[in-house]
């Protein structure tokens, strides 16, 4: 039953006036003497109204008490414990403010939680994105040496493109040079095709003459062979006639002898042989003679029918070398004309080339071009970077701060216990 | 005036008077004859006679002596011997008034004597020389 403080006040109130009446009313009935008996009645007032002071006072002070120590624990952030009254069979307002209190504790308690649950996350965060900055940080770090690389490169990309160029430049003079000199190669063939067939004419009409001395001089050569047997038939001739002589100076020398021992008739006979004997000698000097002569001309003729040999054998090189010379004027022919087709050709690859580098040159250029604007954008790229860099940086100390901040309100929170067993 | 043949024997030239000389002969067939030795070559048939060859350079000992191909055969008188010479050359008159004696050292030549005939000095044969030198090898 709900009885408030002041009702409770007026009860005691009540209580210790109607007790002192009672007193007043019992005493008399009592052993006591009378004129004990007022002080007694004040006595027994007086100790039944401070026994129910004692004890009310008691009970509202208890309850307050617990009220100021918990409100003094909230007060320190101490959130755990609810506030709880003693079980009273009178409940008055200080179970009210008790409820009121728990209340006021709960709304605090959530708070708090949701205060660290938050600070909490935003702790997480902070760290994560201090980490994503420092990450990005160092990306932007690797971006802008990445585009420094790129300019550099795209600084040497442009030196290149730049003695590409030069070099290129140089390439299609050497290219006219070369159509040009194809070009005189083509005259030169042709001019060569033109000698070659000359000559091979010539060399035609002079192996014609060639073979018609050879044939002459073949037909001379075995003339001579004929004169030589010839000149061995008079060898033979001179031997028999030699034969005769001797044969006939034998005879000459035995008719002689016979003639000399016939003694005096046989006079005339030896003067006979005598001149036999000297015809015989006669005889074989003339064919000794003719022997000298036939051995010198056997001489001369073989000496001719060599050296006719040796023109022959000459001739016949001759002939060889002419035919050789013929040869190599066709070969040449072929050869020229082959040169001049190819020079031909050459010469107008050449032209297409000349066409071709151009155009290769028109695409340097271009390229060239490229090359200079991808320069221009890296050192932009290079430019942001730097910059994205710097925001980074500043981003990543924001995020610190953020997280200083973060465990600075945390460490705030913590004073709050917000569960029993926190206080261990 | 004497008719004298003239032939070689080496280098020498030598006389023989045409009386001494029966034949030349050219080139006759030479027969063997068995036990023959030295300066004897062998035999030929002359008009049906067996006549014997006797080499005239081996027999004066003459060496490198040539031969000639036709021999000479003595008259009867010198046993019809046949002579080989180094070379024949001709039947020449010769006047034997101005003989001269043979050189000093030319024993066992055969020379006879000597006689100049146009700058050349003609040795005469001494043909009994050179029978007896034969006597002296074949003697028995």
């Amino acid at each position: 039953m709900r009885v408030e403080i002041s009702y409770k006040f007026i009860i005691g109130f009540l209580i210790v006036i109607v007790s002192g009446v009672v007193v007043n009313l019992v005493i008399p009935y009592s052993a006591v003497p009378v004129e004990f008996q007022q002080t007694l009645a004040i006595a027994c007032a007086l100790v039944i109204g401070l026994i129910f002071g004692v004890a009310f006072s008691r009970v509202f002070t208890a309850n307050f008490r617990r009220l100021t120590s918990a409100g003094e624990r909230i007060s320190l952030g101490d959130l755990s414990e609810d506030i709880t009254l003693r079980q009273s069979s009178f409940p008055d307002e200080t179970e009210d403010l008790a409820k009121a209190m728990n209340l006021i504790q709960e709304s605090l308690r959530t708070l708090v939680g949701n205060i660290r649950g938050i600070a909490f996350k935003v702790a997480g965060s902070a760290q994560t994105l201090s980490g994503t900055a420092q990450e990005v940080s160092a990306s932007s770090l690797q971006v802008a040496s990445t585009a420094d690389q790129i300019s550099k490169g795209a600084e040497t990309q442009a030196e290149m493109v730049e003695q590409s160029n030069r070099l290129f430049k140089e390439v299609a003079m050497s290219i006219n040079l070369v159509a040009s000199s194809a070009k005189r190669v083509a005259e030169s063939a042709h001019q060569t095709v033109e000698t070659a067939n000359s000559g091979s004419e010539l060399a035609g009409s002079s192996l014609n003459s060639i073979r018609h001395v050879l044939a002459e001089a073949e037909s001379s050569g075995q003339q001579m062979v004929n004169f030589v047997a010839q000149l061995q038939k008079i060898d033979k001739f001179v031997e028999v006639i030699n034969g005769i002589a001797q044969k006939t100076n034998l005879l000459a020398l035995n008719a002689t002898i016979e003639a000399a021992r016939a003694g005096e008739y046989g006079h005339g006979f030896a003067v006979v042989a005598e001149e036999i004997r000297k015809l015989a000698d006669s005889t074989t000097i003339s064919a000794e003679e003719i022997s000298g002569l036939v051995a010198a001309i056997r001489k001369e003729g073989q000496q001719v029918q060599s050296s006719m040999d040796q023109v022959i054998r000459e001739m016949e090189d001759g002939r060889e070398a002419v035919d050789h010379t013929n040869q190599a004027f066709t070969a040449i022919t072929q050869n020229a004309v082959g040169t001049r087709t190819k020079a031909n050709s050459i010469a107008e690859l050449a032209e297409q080339q000349i066409a071709r580098a151009e155009m290769i040159n028109q695409a340097i250029d271009e390229i060239d071009k490229v090359v200079s604007d991808n320069a221009a954008a890296t050192e932009q790229v290079s430019a942001a970077t730097q910059e994205q860099s710097a925001s980074m940086e500043e981003l990543a100390q924001s995020a610190k701060d953020l997280s200083i901040m973060s465990e600075t309100l945390l460490e705030i929170v913590k004073q709050f216990k917000l569960v029993k067993q926190e206080q261990g | 005036m004497t008719l004298t043949l003239l032939f070689n024997l080496g280098d020498e030239v030598y006389g023989l008077e045409i009386e001494a000389l029966q034949e030349i002969v050219e080139n006759p067939v030479l027969h063997y004859v068995p036990q023959a030795r030295g300066v004897l070559r062998g035999a030929i048939n002359f008009h049906g006679r067996i006549l014997a060859v006797i080499d005239l350079p081996d027999l004066l000992g003459i060496a490198n002596a040539p031969r000639d191909h036709r021999r000479v055969v003595l008259s009867p008188v010198y046993k019809s011997l046949v002579l080989t010479v180094s070379g024949i050359q001709r039947i020449v008159t010769l006047d034997l008034t101005d003989l001269q004696p043979p050189p000093e050292n030319s024993a066992g030549l055969a020379i006879r004597s000597q006689i100049g005939l146009e700058e050349t000095m003609i040795n005469m044969l001494d043909t009994d020389a050179i029978l007896k030198k034969l006597e002296k090898i074949y003697a028995g």
